[in-house]
């Protein structure tokens, strides 16, 4: 052990010089280049002095029995040591690739259904525009995602994820985490995804479906709940599974909780969101196992509308002008419940394995109009939307390496909204049925073929749609192992 | 809230007092149920000994569920195979049970595979293309029971720091283990004429076969040694990988497995092909655990009139193979049986 830990203290002494001498000048060069060759010559002989011991600890325990009575072990963990490749403190680092073709039914595509859902539709909050628009027909590069992680240091742990798409690249998540602290706790912060539920906290790549359930894509947008925050959890010390999360986030999440703070909107310091959950998993007997939660948001929400054009003015366009002409600021809440249950079957490759999860989720925005360029007596006055919805999925692999999955979804059973001139909207429910089959020749590639059929009440009436997903992904490197 | 804090203040005592029931006893996770047998052999009365596998299942494959996370958030020591076999769940298991005396490194981390010699540890730079590769070596190492005699002691010796005041007793009881598996093993008449180390010595330098030739030594010889005396240097075929150390330690050699590579299920062209090596090597047996299914190994025995073999590789894995010491008569047993 010694002696290993001594060759990677010369090996990245080596390294830093290395580094250091591209910047520096001819002179200092070749120092350089006489003190490589003197910690070349060193590491030599170390090499040798490593080999020799090696070779006579493997005479000596092929020759003799060691393990007796007394103290047994002593010499045996020299010889383990010895045995060991060289170790580093490279992170673990991981590359996905994740490609699908998609088609489907419609006219405009399917982003633009979800756009114009019925009380789910486009709020143009913030500023900036989304150019988010789903899946496009054909092939589509879903992102590239760059993971490393690694122990820091005793205390901590670190973690980050970048997704590549060919728009440019975004940090989906790099966190700090603790691993020091007693009693069960945990302290997590930087920018990462809410583990409230099951699905939100998972990748892209981790769905048993390519695409995300329905209601956390209309409610919570293409990215799910991930924003940068700090989050506390404790693990209680109770005879079954009860793990119970606080978290508090700066609030940008571009559906729900939105911040602009540029007049008339309030300027609103962070952080704007607060999340809490629980998740209970009683001991099931044998190879079931159940975990349940419970959840719930609050946070600031602020939208700018472009609802009408200036010229003339107060002339209603549903597409706008791209100028924003009425305000509401306020509060945003979200609250709902998952529950997954996992039969583990002791068949290899995933034969027999069977997991069946669900998810409801309700949300209500609760705004003021603070500002409307065209109507200014409605300012002052409040809108009130709630929608909810739910997704249902199972999956049972019925080969090795082959699974079966079928997804139900409903969102809209309640999809209401009192408006700020006192009338009130009520809106049908959607639903979405899902199938998919999916191989996996190995841990680190698999390939998944999906059907979804929609039918949707959108602003422009009911439309129905079929979408065909094919999809193609991999992982390269050390990919670690995956949360129940 | 008011209520959820009762309940939780309720669970919290509740928690409070089992734990307080088995405070005297160290406990004990281990990945396997091997790792279980040989840890519960070595520590007595002393500690609670419970297991992620049951030794019904593929060690590979396990879901990372919350139970296992309730067990190793109360652990004192976490007992593991080791060389990547537990790589698919170990870590979400540590990591959710946030215990700081049982992380990689700490006192209360053990990973069995330490002052083994292993086998096929990669020489030449390894690739996923060639399949289920474990870079460290392979991890079915518990099959040797030379391997599991210093599993004993190296149990023995981390308990010992754990709970010094048991340290003698940890001891004993590991010797006892060791001594119950050298009479198993060799039959207690050899053991007590020619030493077990010298015997163990013979097993691994390959002299073993030639030293029981002679008459007057196998007439003393019992236990494994001598049921499995007829299968000395047999070629035997393996579902996976999993069989060698076993094979190894016998004098068997393995010539191939129903995988064509670590981790792929067996494909008709490999099978032809194993078929035609399986005639001209002799293979008699081909061996494999319960978990995987039987169809490629049937198919083989038609074509090449070698013998299936199906037995648990793991405690627990048949009713009959209750401790560390019952599973070896049992695969000895199934063996020499063919």
């Amino acid at each position: 052990m010694h002696f290993s830990r001594l060759y990677g203290v010369v090996l990245l002494s080596l390294a830093m010089t290395g580094a250091c001498g591209l910047a520096a000048d001819e002179s200092a060069n070749t120092n350089l280049l006489e003190e490589v060759r003197l910690l070349r010559a060193r590491l030599d002989a170390l090499e040798k002095q490593l080999a020799d011991m090696t070779a006579r600890q493997a005479a000596t325990t092929t020759g003799t029995i060691l393990v007796a009575t007394a103290s047994p072990v002593a010499s045996e963990n020299v010889v383990a040591a010895t045995q060991r490749g060289m170790q580093s403190f490279n992170p673990d680092i991981s590359v996905i690739i994740d490609t699908f073709y998609h088609a489907d039914s419609t006219k405009e595509g399917i982003g633009h259904i979800a756009g114009e859902m019925s009380g789910f539709g486009h709020t143009h909050a913030g500023g900036e525009e989304h150019h988010h628009h789903g899946v496009e027909d054909g092939f589509n590069l879903r992102h590239l995602e760059l993971q490393f992680s690694a122990d820091v240091d005793p205390y901590f742990t670190g973690s980050a994820i970048a997704a590549i798409d060919l728009e440019g690249a975004e940090m989906e998540e790099a966190a700090i985490t603790t691993t020091c602290l007693p009693w069960g706790f945990k302290v997590k912060g930087g920018k990462f995804f809410s583990d409230f539920g099951y699905i939100n906290a998972q990748h892209s790549h981790q769905w048993d479906f390519t695409d995300r359930p329905l209601i956390h894509q209309l409610a919570l947008g293409e990215h799910g709940l991930n924003d940068k925050g700090m989050q506390v959890s404790w693990l209680a010390p109770t005879p079954f599974y009860l793990l119970t999360g606080l978290e508090a986030f700066q609030g940008d999440n571009e559906n729900m909780f939105a911040y602009q703070g540029e007049d008339p909107l309030p300027s609103r310091s962070g952080p704007r969101l607060g999340v809490g959950w629980i998740k209970f998993g009683p001991n099931l007997p044998g190879r079931h196992a159940l975990q349940m939660g419970l959840f719930g948001g609050l946070g600031n929400h602020q939208e700018a509308h472009d609802g009408q054009t200036e010229y003339p003015p107060g002339v209603w366009t549903p597409g706008g002008d791209g100028i924003a002409d009425h305000w509401l600021d306020g509060e945003s809440s979200f609250w709902g419940g998952d529950v997954v249950y996992k039969y583990d079957a002791p068949l290899p490759c995933g034969e027999g394995d069977f997991v069946w999860q669900a998810e409801y989720f309700a949300r209500r925005k609760d705004l003021e109009m603070v500002g409307n360029d065209f109507a200014p007596a409605l300012i002052g006055k409040s809108r009130v939307d709630t929608q909810d919805g739910y997704y249902l999925q199972a999956t049972y692999g019925f080969l090795p390496r082959w699974r079966a999955g079928v997804r139900w979804e409903q969102v809209g059973l309640i999809n209401a909204s009192d408006l700020p001139d006192g009338t009130s909207a009520s809106y049908g429910s959607s639903y979405r049925a899902g199938t998919m089959l999916d191989f996996s020749p190995s841990e680190f590639s698999r390939v998944r073929l999906q059907a979804n059929r929609g039918s949707y009440e959108t602003e422009d009436g009911r439309e129905p749609a079929t979408e065909v997903f094919l999809q193609w992904m991999i992982s390269l490197g050390t990919h670690g192992a995956h949360n129940f | 809230m008011r209520t959820f804090f009762f309940w939780l203040g309720f669970a919290a005592l509740a928690a409070g007092s089992t734990n307080q029931a088995r405070a005297d006893k160290l406990r004990i996770v281990t990945t396997t149920a091997d790792l279980a047998a040989i840890a519960r052999s070595v520590a007595g009365d002393a500690a609670d000994v419970r297991s992620v596998c049951t030794g019904r299942e593929d060690p590979h494959f396990i879901a990372a569920k919350p139970g296992f996370i309730v067990q190793a958030r109360d652990a004192d020591l976490w007992i593991r195979i080791g060389l990547e076999l537990e790589i698919g769940w170990e870590r979400p298991i540590l990591e959710g049970s946030r215990n700081t005396k049982i992380r990689v490194g700490a006192k209360g981390h053990l990973d069995a595979s330490e002052g083994l010699l292993l086998l096929d540890v990669p020489q030449t730079q390894v690739t996923r293309a060639m399949g289920d590769v474990h870079p460290m070596g392979n991890p079915h190492y518990w099959l040797d029971p030379l391997n599991a005699r210093r599993i004993a002691g190296t149990i023995a010796a981390r308990l010992a720091q754990l709970a010094p005041g048991h340290a003698a007793a940890f001891a004993r009881n590991a010797a006892a283990f060791q001594q119950a598996l050298d009479e198993r093993m060799f039959g207690a008449e050899l053991v007590k004429a020619v030493g077990a180390e010298a015997l163990w010595a013979k097993t691994q330098d390959g002299t073993m076969g030639t030293w029981l030739s002679d008459a007057a030594n196998a007439a003393r010889a019992g236990g494994w040694t001598k049921a499995m005396q007829p299968l000395r240097g047999q070629k035997i075929i393996t579902y996976h990988r999993s069989w060698l150390y076993l094979a190894n330690r016998f004098g068997m050699s393995v010539s191939g497995e129903l995988e064509p590579k670590p981790g792929v299920p067996p494909t008709a062209a490999h099978l032809t092909e194993l078929a035609e090596n399986a005639k001209s090597d002799g293979v008699k047996i081909i061996l494999q655990e319960p978990f995987y299914s039987t169809k490629a190994a049937n198919q083989l025995a038609e074509r090449s009139g070698a013998h299936v073999v199906v037995v648990a590789n793991s405690v627990g894995g048949q009713p009959e193979a209750g401790d560390y010491l019952t599973l070896l008569d049992l695969i000895v047993g199934k063996l020499a049986q063919k």
